[in-house]
């Protein structure tokens, strides 16, 4: 890139005025949107589902004799499995924990209302097995698992994520039209110029680079407008969303995403600058 | 310095040269002149290859034009300059950066970019204009600042077409002056012109173009 290039590129970033504006601010909303999407994702994974982390399977027994031999007979037939044992007392003071508004109430009732409960603290593949294994026994009534509530979040959000990075996509790709609208634009004011380059021996890429330039320039501006919308985002909801964090390799692959998608577009552009014979 | 053998060009079906055949000599300075419709457009578009020949074959400079790559073609034309009766100015560029633009597109230093312009435009009488746009020179002016950009790279070959078509006869005879000038100077010179009377006023070697054909190439000598 020589010095005239350089003069070019600035004068073409001059020249793109409103439209280059616009395609700055959907390359920012894009990668803004994109990286909040990315990043509660993240954190919905990491924070709410864990995976890799154990599963719980809660299976509720008939009696505490029958607690007593399942959990004999679990751990001997899954020794990696954490079985914890719940007595009706503690199952009784557990609910009144978790539905506080309703603890008066549930702790003067008889304990022997409450059935005694195993919590088994299950790797995550052997989740399956263990809740088909406590569901044959006749001494649970019924078995529960976390895992089914996870797959159901893990459902939720993947849709969820679709749909926004659909709607990211979207943008980005408005993006690459408009700087393939604006790059056109120019093109077509610079016609006479572009003529007289080729006339004095330009070589295709002196003609062409400063567009691409430009209109990557537009794109990289918006990825760090993005990036930093999105770091200010989090820095807003740190306290509202505790463990929220944004990766690094998010904030510096919004630039290249946004240059990316611009140069794509920019490239469409000069598809109508007609090639010497 | 310049060879054309057999060359036909057409568009849509409609012939524009008609197995043209002539040589030009390093140093000539030669007329292209007949009718409008001729053919001596098309002639300077082959020339400095905006044009492929439909079949024939061109040399200019040693180089087949027809063999030329992309590439190669730029550096083809930074050895030729060319001058058009609209003089293609950039119309929001000074006449300096007008002559500097080939010169900042090959990348010259800043210093020997303006002391280049200086010299061309010294030479044909516009440095005190260095800074003016072209809108506000009249149309003299404006050709000899297209003859200063097609000079600033000193090219062996300059091709006008229609070069004093904008201009009164006055500033007609000072640009066959200045090109008959740059001529003697060593660089070949190819002319495109209807006005007979201009060819008459600066006699030179004349290929007479109708319908396509070189019909008359002659040394055209003083009314």
């Amino acid at each position: 890139m020589n010095r005239h290039a350089w003069r070019e590129v600035k004068r073409q970033l001059r020249e793109s005025g409103a439209a280059g504006a616009v395609a700055v601010l959907l390359v920012m909303v894009a990668g803004a949107w994109g990286g909040v999407f990315w990043s509660v994702h993240l954190w919905v994974d990491r924070e709410l589902l864990a995976r890799g982390r154990a599963t719980t399977v809660v299976a509720v027994a008939r009696g505490p004799a029958q607690a007593a031999s399942l959990q004999q007979a679990l751990a001997a037939r899954f020794p990696a499995v954490g079985v914890t044992a719940l007595a009706p007392r503690a199952v009784q003071e557990e609910l009144a924990r978790w539905f506080p508004e309703l603890a008066t109430v549930l702790l003067t009732l008889d304990e022997k209302n409450f059935p005694p409960v195993l919590q088994a603290d299950v790797p995550p593949a052997e989740e399956r097995a263990v809740a088909a294994w406590l569901r044959a026994r006749p001494e649970a009534t019924l078995v529960e698992s976390s895992r089914a509530w996870q797959a159901r979040l893990e459902s939720t959000v993947s849709r969820i994520l679709v749909a926004g990075f659909a709607l990211a996509a979207s943008l980005l790709v408005g993006c690459a039209v408009v700087v393939l609208l604006v790059v056109r634009l120019l093109v077509l004011a610079h016609a006479d110029e572009i003529a007289i380059m080729r006339l004095i021996g330009a070589h295709e890429g002196d003609i062409r680079r400063p567009y691409l330039i430009s209109g990557s320039l537009l794109g990289v501006a918006g990825g760090v407008l993005g990036a930093g919308a999105l770091e200010g985002l989090r820095v807003a909801l740190q306290g509202t969303i505790p463990g929220l964090t944004v990766a690094t390799w998010l904030l510096a692959a919004l630039p290249v995403a946004g240059a990316a998608t611009a140069a794509a577009g920019a490239a469409m552009g000069l598809a109508s600058l007609p090639r010497e014979p | 310095m310049i060879t054309f053998e057999n060359i036909t060009k057409s568009y849509n079906g409609r012939p524009a040269l008609r197995g043209i055949t002539t040589r030009v000599e390093r140093g000539e300075f030669v007329y292209l002149t007949g009718p409008s419709g001729a053919g001596k457009s098309t002639f300077l578009r082959l020339l400095y290859r905006a044009e492929l020949p439909d079949s024939g074959l061109i040399v200019v400079n040693g180089a087949d034009l027809a063999q030329l790559r992309r590439r190669d073609v730029a550096e083809f034309r930074r050895r030729l300059g060319v001058v058009f009766q609209d003089f293609k100015l950039l119309r929001r560029r000074t006449v300096a950066e007008n002559v500097t633009f080939v010169l900042s597109l090959l990348n010259f230093p800043e210093r020997e970019q303006q002391r280049r312009a200086y010299l061309v435009l010294k030479q044909m009488g516009l440095q005190h204009r260095m800074h003016a746009f072209p809108d506000e020179l009249s149309g003299g002016e404006q050709q000899r600042v297209a003859i200063a950009r097609a000079l600033v790279l000193q090219p062996d070959l300059i091709l006008a077409d229609e070069p004093s078509g904008n201009l009164d006869p006055e500033r007609s005879n000072e640009l066959l002056d200045l090109l008959k000038t740059i001529n003697y100077q060593g660089t070949t010179v190819v002319v495109a012109t209807h006005d007979r009377g201009l060819i008459e006023a600066h006699p030179a070697r004349t290929l007479f173009l109708d319908r396509g054909s070189v019909v008359r190439d002659a040394w055209v000598t003083a009314a």
